[in-house]
Formats: structure tokens, sequence, C-alpha cells
């Protein structure tokens, strides 16, 4: 068993290196390219679309920041209300007054259960060249959508997505998220340089309308329609980019639970795009060479890994707990200290250095932000919470959620 | 190629692993060669504790003597299994030192033998011996565990009883001609199992009060 294992950590720390590596080289690479956007041009016209589920105590002020965020060639602001059974849409009704011929109040037949359902309907009202999404908690920073407007001058390019981060950050799990956000960003603009971006995320993701429609709009039986459409622009041949200059401040889960259940969302949502493009697999383009691949296999490294660690962990226990009973019985040292030894293998420095590469890769990401005074800064507690424990949850979400996509579990909640 | 840092990347990887890996397998390497010293001297030890067994019917060598050349082998055996039980911990990537292991198990077989011969010779001076047999190839986590725990018992005894006990834990899974022909004799069903002064074969209710007591 100890060869097997041996072949596991060598191959694991073989991939781990690999994508360490990658996503360094493509750094050092384009540094200089990372924060820049293409000129402005032309003012494209653009209408935005808001998606509202019970959102009645921030969706006012998502208006508010979007009628106030600078571009002055905002046709449209189609708010959605997906039957909230709040007071969300007297609310938006409110603003509609408030902003004449800007802000339109719309609200579905009937609930939608998906983002996706509401992304769609309110799309149905917008006629300008370029169509945004964003959410009832999401808040573009001025002049957000400005800096997006120069990539859309090359007619390759389909959709535009931001700079997403956390804008509540007080308590630790918020706080662990805001550098997670950070580092997912820094990682998004890496992979447009290989042309290989798999989401535009929520917060604010720009459409070209033509490629928008004509690829389908959003897929509402896709539990995570911003990976899926971002995958099927990738399909149709389209380029995706990154703004970084765009930065959208969105409302993160502050519990365990709705954190919880918001990433095993995500994950499922993630498999279903697996399964819908597994023909894909090698073809069409960064799609099937990089993107599927390299979720297929982040999918089964992360499970086959945390049932290695489940085994390593179970069989400790297991030993332990008979080391101690035995003891016990034959009145003797639990521990003696000769048993204590200090000889680390060759595995150990290869995990040290994946390690020190892979916190150096977190580190770069963190420093290659420019946030405003206001927004709390990352304290080092945060970062090695983050860096040595939150992410260890990652494999345990990605069985959660194919364990609930096996039983057949689609819902949004 | 349109994205040429693929293959700079797996370039970088396959460099920093192959550097990695050679390093690790250098230092394994040094390893074996430490223990391959350590080794070459505990075998001239024995070749003299064998040339004072010739020497001991003559009037020049001494009972005392014979005793602490043997003790001194024995404890000398014992640092470098334990050094060598660390390496066999560190070590992935070499071939894995069972030789070393068997190497020491034929020295420590050598002991015993020497010890019951000295025994025979100096009848008046107290040895006790205690001959471990366990199972070096351990798959059974509770079996692992037991020889663990007897392994801690049988040192809480060496301590109490000192330099008149002999304590030669062996690895009855060697295959040593040798050995099999030593404990034959006792018929023993179950192992692990401790062999007290060649009298007691105890399989169970191994404490140290029980090991004392048969050393009485």
């Amino acid at each position: 068993m100890a060869d097997f294992l041996t072949g596991v950590y060598l191959v694991y720390s073989f991939v781990g290196f690999y994508f360490m590596f990658l996503f360094i080289l493509i750094y050092v690479q384009n540094r200089k390219k990372i924060t820049s956007v293409p000129k402005m041009t032309k003012k494209y016209p653009i209408s935005m679309v808001i998606t509202c589920y019970k959102e009645g105590d921030s969706v006012g002020k998502a208006i508010d920041n979007l009628v106030n965020n600078g571009y002055d060639n905002l046709k449209k602001i189609v708010v959605v209300d997906d039957c909230s059974p709040d007071n969300s849409f007297d609310i938006i009704k409110k603003y509609e007054k408030k902003y004449p011929g800007l802000v339109m109040a719309v609200q579905t037949p009937k609930n939608t259960g998906c983002a996706a359902g509401a992304k769609n309907y309110g799309s149905k009202f917008v006629d300008t060249e370029l169509i945004g999404f964003t959410d009832g908690d999401s808040y573009p920073e001025k002049g957000a959508l400005q800096s997006v407007m120069g990539f859309f001058d090359d007619k390759k390019v389909g959709a535009v997505t931001s700079t997403v981060l956390v804008k509540n950050r007080n308590n630790l799990l918020l706080r662990i998220q805001a550098i997670e956000y950070i580092v997912i960003k820094f990682t998004r603009k890496l992979l447009e340089f290989i042309g290989s971006i798999y989401v535009t995320p929520g917060p604010l993701a720009i459409y070209r309308r033509s490629a928008f429609e004509k690829i389908g709009r959003f897929d509402e039986r896709n539990l995570t329609e911003d990976i899926e459409i971002t995958w099927r622009m990738l399909y149709n041949g389209y380029d995706v980019k990154m703004s970084v200059p765009s930065k959208v401040y969105s409302i993160a889960p502050d519990k365990f639970k709705p954190w919880f259940r918001q990433r095993v969302r995500w994950n499922k949502g993630g498999i279903q795009c697996i399964f819908k493009y597994a023909k894909t697999f090698g073809k069409k383009g960064m799609l099937g060479v990089f993107v599927l691949p390299f979720f297929v296999f982040s999918w089964l490294l992360g499970v086959f890994g945390l049932f290695i660690l489940l085994y390593r962990i179970v069989k400790s226990l297991i030993v332990r707990f008979l080391l101690t009973t035995y003891s016990v019985d034959a009145h003797t040292a639990i521990l003696r200290m000769e048993e204590i030894s200090l000889n680390p293998s060759i595995l150990t420095f290869i995990g040290l250095v994946l390690l020190v590469v892979s916190v150096t890769y977190s580190l770069i990401a963190l420093f290659s932000i420019r946030e405003k005074a206001h927004h709390k800064k990352p304290t080092i507690l945060t970062f090695i919470i983050f860096e040595f424990f939150y992410l260890l949850m990652y494999p345990i979400i990605l069985v959660k959620s194919a364990w609930e996509l096996g039983r057949g579990r689609k819902t949004w909640n | 190629m349109k994205y040429p840092v693929f293959v700079q990347a797996l370039a970088l990887t396959i460099v920093v692993l192959i550097v990695g890996l050679y390093a690790g397998m250098s230092l394994e390497g040094s390893k074996l060669d430490n223990m391959n010293d350590y080794y070459i001297q505990s075998e001239v030890t024995l070749m003299d504790i064998l040339a004072f067994n010739n020497l001991i019917d003559t009037e020049d060598v001494g009972c005392e003597t014979l005793v602490k050349v043997n003790l001194d082998f024995m404890n000398r055996a014992y640092e470098e299994a334990s050094v060598l039980e660390e390496y066999e911990e560190s070590g992935r990537l070499k071939e894995n030192l069972d030789t070393f292991h068997k190497k020491y198990d034929v020295l420590r077989t050598f002991l015993w033998i020497n010890v019951l011969k000295t025994k025979e010779v100096c009848e008046d001076t107290e040895i006790h011996t205690i001959v471990y047999l366990y199972n070096y190839e351990e798959e059974d986590l509770t079996k692992k565990a037991t020889q663990n725990v007897w392994s801690k018992v049988l040192l809480d005894v060496k301590e109490e009883k000192g330099d008149s006990l002999f304590l030669i834990p062996i690895a009855r899974d060697s295959e040593l001609g040798s050995l099999e022909a030593l404990i034959s004799e006792y018929d023993i069903g179950n192992y692990p199992a401790i062999i007290v002064n060649e009298e007691y074969v105890v399989t169970e209710n191994v404490t140290k009060k029980n090991i004392l007591s048969l050393l009485e």
C-alpha cells in the first residue's frame, strides 16, 4: 500500500506543480497586461438586467448604484422580480417612478425557481447592442461599465466578465471569502490569456446581445447559468474577456450553512456542464482542450484525494485507538520518546515546495488587487486559515454535490 | 502552437520533479551507505565476540568480560536497528531496506546463539534472555498495535533489569534457517511471541509484571 500511496502522491505533486507553474508563467508573461483594458472607441448602448428574489432590502441601493455608474449610454435598467414573497416588487415599482424612462420594473408571470429564468425574462425587454446582468445584491463600482466597452470592438468577443469582490467583510467567513474571490478573479484573468475563461459571474457580466440571443440565452435547467453560458460562448467560437478594472462588490453568505449550500449549487452546476459538454472533450477549441479537462480532472483528483485523506485519517485513528487501549491494558506508556521520528521523506520536501509555490501564487493574487481604503484588507491570520483549512473544504463540497446530483436533486436551494 | 505556455509549464514541472526525485534518491542512497557502514562495524563486533567465545576456555578471559561484550553488541545492534527503522519510515523512492533488516535479524540470531553458549559456560553469572519474535511484514492493524505495545513493555522490563537481561527482538518472518531451527522446539502457534529464558513462551497477557515474574 505504501508504494501505491507514493505513486498517488507523485501524481498529485505533478498535477499540482503543473498548474501552479502554468498560472505563474502566464502571470510572468502577461503581468503588464493584467489591469489594462482596450481603449473605448465607441460608447456602445447597453441595457442592464437586475434580477431580484427576496432582496427588498438591497435592490433599491443596487438600482441607485447602477444609475450613478457614470456610463452615459446606459439606455435601460430592467429590474426583474421573480415573484418574491416580500415587498421587493413594490420597492422596484417605486424606483421605476424615481427614474422614469430609465428603470423598468417587471415581474415574471410565476416564480421561475432559478436566476436563469428571471434573467431570460428580463432580457426580452432589451434591444440594445449590449446586455448586462447584475444581481439585486451586487454593486458595480463607478466606471465598471465604461471599462468593458473597449473589448467589444473585437467582433469575436461575445462576453466580458468583471472583478467580483466581497462587499460585506464583518466576520471571519466573509473575510476568508474576500481572499477567495480575489484569488478566483486573478486566476480568471490569467485564464483569459489562454482563451479559457470558464465563467462570467452573475454579479456583473456584459454580453453582446446578438451573440447572447444566437446561442439561445441562459440555460434554465442548469444551476450555474453563468458557467454554462460561458461554455456555450466558447463552444460557438466566441471569445470571453475579463475587465479587471470593472469591479463589482457582491454580498457573500455570512453563515456556514448558506455558504455551503451556495458552493454545493456552484459545483452541481459545474458537474451538469461537464455532462452537457462531455462530447466536446478534446475538441471545440479551448473548451474541449482545456476548460472541460480542467473541470473533469479537478473533480476526479479532488474526490479521489479526499478518499485517500480519509483512508489515512481513519487508519491513523484506528491505530492510535488500538495503541492507547492496549497500552492501558498492558500498564505501559502510551507514547515513548523513541517513537517520535523527525526524519522527513522526500515526499515531505516535495509537498513543502508545492505549498510554498501555492502560497506564493495566492500572495501574488492578493497583491494584484487595488481596493479603496474603506474595504477591509485581509489579515495574515485570515490568509493562513484560507490557505490551510478553508481550501480543504472543496473536495467535501464536490462529494456532496455529486451525491445530491446522483440523487436527482437539481433545485436552486 | 497557439499557447506555448502549456509546454513551458510541462517542461518546468518535469525539470523540478526530476531534480526533486534525484535529490530524494541521493538522500536515500546516502542513508543506505550509512546503514552499510554501521552494518560492517556490527559484523566486526560480532566476529570479535565469536573470537572471545573461543578464548573462554583459556584463563585470560572471564565471564564478566564475555557478558559485557555481548551486552555492548546487543545495545549497538538495538541502536542501529532503531536508525534503520527511522530510515525505513522516511524511505519512499529507492528499494526499501528489507535486506538490511534481514541482516540485522541474522546478527541478532547470532547474538541469541552466542548468549546461549555464554549461559552454558558462565553458569554462575546471572544472565536472562528475552527473545521477542514479531512479524516484520504485519498488515493486521490489531497485531501491529499489539507488537508496538509489547515492544514498549519489554523496554520497560529491560530498564528494570538492566545489564542482567538480554533483550533480543527478531523478525520471525525473515526466513532465516538458523532462527527457524532455534524456535522450532518451542512449537509456537501465534505471533508475536516472547521466549523468556528459553523456558516460557508468552503469547498473551503481556505486562511488565507478568514478564518480571517469569524472570524471577
